[in-house]
């Protein structure tokens, strides 16, 4: 306006007009790089592409940084599976009559094992408390169970030493050893009163003086 | 080109700008959440906030305080701001009584957290039934509190507006007896008791099963809740030839008598209920604690998946005092509240009802969501559908976890 020029160049004129609008190393030592620097002639011939890039690499970066310390919260899961323990349910469906021919002081109950979620659940042992009955599982274990699915279980108790059984106890419970690909856990199902009920019956049914 | 270098220039700045910004407004969980709205609901928090039980009340309050700013933060109530007031029983039934009135006489109290305390809650429940005000308690295990006095042979509602996420006294008394007679073998056992509402009723749960499963009582006594002074009855341990002591009560009575037991010559292990389940008691029980036993409500936190975003949450906001025992319990207590406000908002127009207070308590029966500790639901006693339990041992002076179940029936 004042007739000393464009104060920027305009499109096509090089920036040898304006050295100074980068401060590059070999740009501004005064020395006789400003002129001669391949950096520089380099510089000076691509400005505008120099600035693009240097924009998209600060967007980038500034992109890159808010990734990588965004707030915990909202990363996916680390997608560690759950324990075992606490996607198995355990619920007792009822009593379950023994095959002819079965050993006496035997009875035998039906329960339900279902995995509500994550990897495959695989029960490898199945026992109860008491020192005077031992037990046996339909299937035997180890057995798998997928998530969302649920499998049947035949518990056959055998009462070995009717000293050694309590006839009435109130909450007795199954403990399960459950694996899957978090960890191995013995975790007691305490199945409620009906079973409760049921076992003493039968217990009482099995060292009854009748059945001696 | 100027215009396109101002252009460049501003965005490099932009860039660097937003990251500064991030920079500033990370989560840091600790801040009170936004506003939601206009209306400010309150959650009312009552448990011993002072004297020997804070340990546990402290970590009530601020959980409840963790889940308000949680659902301000998701704004999870349109239009509905929550905030709490915490009052402090200090484990007296009196006290809590006074405290039930005054959160009745505010208005903007839609639900009640709390106590820590059986007995508070018995002289408390009345007083919220009254003005259909909902209460939920993280921690109160006596069976009598939903299920009647007569629980053991007819369970009978007698408050529809008290409601529990811990498991009860009448599983978590035999549990212990089982673990005790099947996995610790131990066979004779001498009971004490602190004649209060939960730790009589919870050695009786005790007793009661380790007799079914052939266990022997050897010996029975009763303690001063407020004494500290158990030599008398330590000194009876000791001779009545008992290999295992059960104790219903809480820590502050159950170190010290753990220690007196042990230095009275009976090296025999001190067990407990979720009341004993504490630092402390391990703090006052000295290195002699070695082996004690105690239940508690739920399954150890680092087996929850669900309990990790609460952990992290509870350790970012700050607060001084550990989530205790009850933390999960707490957070889930509130949470369901909230969902019960949420559910008579939505229900409403988005705006609460005239009869708010008593629509909460009938949402808070129907809500299911997935809490800190599992599931969230209540059954027909206003008792958890989810009822967990753990062994704890003390080991090297620390709990550890040794056994959980689950109750199914």
């Amino acid at each position: 306006m004042s007739g000393v020029g464009p104060i920027e160049p305009g499109e096509g004129t090089t920036p040898r007009d304006t050295p100074d609008s980068l401060d590059v190393e070999g740009t501004s030592r005064g020395s006789g790089h400003r002129e001669g620097s391949p950096l520089a002639r380099l510089l000076a011939t691509h400005r505008r592409a120099v600035l693009a890039a240097a924009t998209a690499v600060l967007l980038l970066a500034g992109g890159g940084y808010l990734y990588a310390t965004r707030p915990h919260e909202s990363q996916p899961a680390a997608a560690a599976p759950p324990f075992p323990s606490q996607v198995v349910d355990v619920t007792y469906l009822g009593g379950h009559a023994v095959p002819p021919g079965t050993r006496p002081r035997t009875f035998a109950f039906d329960v339900l094992l279902g995995v509500e979620s994550g990897p495959a659940v695989t029960v490898t042992r199945v026992s109860q408390p008491y020192d005077g009955l031992s037990l046996t599982s339909a299937p035997p274990t180890p057995f798998r169970t997928r998530a969302g699915s649920a499998r049947e279980i035949v518990i056959t108790m055998h009462v070995t030493e009717c000293g050694k059984v309590p006839r009435n106890a109130g909450l007795p419970f199954l403990d399960v050893t459950l694996r899957n690909a978090r960890a191995i856990q013995v975790h007691s199902y305490i199945l409620g009163p009906r079973y409760a009920q049921d076992l003493s019956e039968a217990l009482q049914v099995a060292c009854s003086n009748d059945s001696r | 080109m100027r215009q396109r270098s101002l252009i460049a220039i501003t965005a490099a700045l932009s860039a660097g700008a937003l990251t500064l910004t991030a920079c500033g407004s990370r989560d840091s969980g600790g801040d009170k959440g936004s506003d939601s709205g206009g209306t400010v609901v309150t959650i009312g928090v009552d448990a011993p906030l002072t004297g020997d039980l804070s340990a546990l009340g402290l970590g009530i309050k601020n959980s409840v305080d963790l889940a308000a700013n949680t659902a301000n933060k998701q704004k999870f109530v349109e239009g509905v701001t929550f905030k709490i007031v915490a009052k402090d029983d200090q484990a007296q039934p009196s006290a809590g009584q006074q405290n039930a009135t005054a959160l009745v006489a505010d208005k903007s109290v839609l639900g009640v957290v709390g106590p820590l305390n059986s007995s508070v809650a018995e002289s408390m429940q009345k007083v919220f039934d009254d003005a259909k005000l909902v209460e939920v308690s993280p921690a109160n295990t006596n069976p009598a509190l939903t299920q009647g006095t007569d629980w053991a042979k007819t369970k009978k509602r007698p408050y529809t507006s008290y409601f529990r996420t811990a498991t009860t006294d009448a599983i978590q008394g035999p549990f212990a007896a089982q673990y005790v007679y099947n996995d610790a073998k131990k066979k004779k056992v001498f009971v004490i008791d602190d004649k209060k509402t939960y730790g009589a009723g919870l050695a009786a749960t005790f007793t009661a099963e380790f007799k079914k499963l052939g266990g022997k009582v050897v010996g029975t006594q009763h303690i001063n809740p407020d004494a500290k002074d158990f030599s008398a009855v330590a000194t009876e341990v000791k001779n009545s030839g008992a290999d295992v002591v059960y104790y219903g009560g809480e820590y502050p009575q159950a170190g010290p008598l753990s220690k007196q037991i042990k230095d009275a010559g009976a090296k025999i292990p001190l067990v407990g209920g979720d009341g004993i389940y504490a630092e402390d008691f391990i703090k006052l029980a000295g290195s002699g604690a070695s082996g004690d036993l105690a239940t508690s409500v739920g399954a150890p936190v680092e087996d929850l998946p669900s309990a990790k975003e609460f952990v992290a949450n509870y350790k970012a906001a700050n607060y001084k005092e550990d989530y205790a025992a009850y933390g999960g319990y707490s957070y889930d207590s509130a949470w369901s509240i909230i969902e019960a406000v949420k559910k008579v908002v939505d229900d409403n127009g988005g705006k609460l009802p005239d009869d708010a207070r008593a629509k909460v308590t009938a949402a808070v029966q129907n809500v299911s969501f997935d809490g800190v500790t599992g599931k969230v639901s209540f059954d027909e006693f206003g008792d958890a559908t989810n009822k967990q339990l753990t062994v704890y041992a003390v080991e090297n002076g620390a709990w550890k976890a040794v056994k959980s179940g689950t109750y199914s029936g």
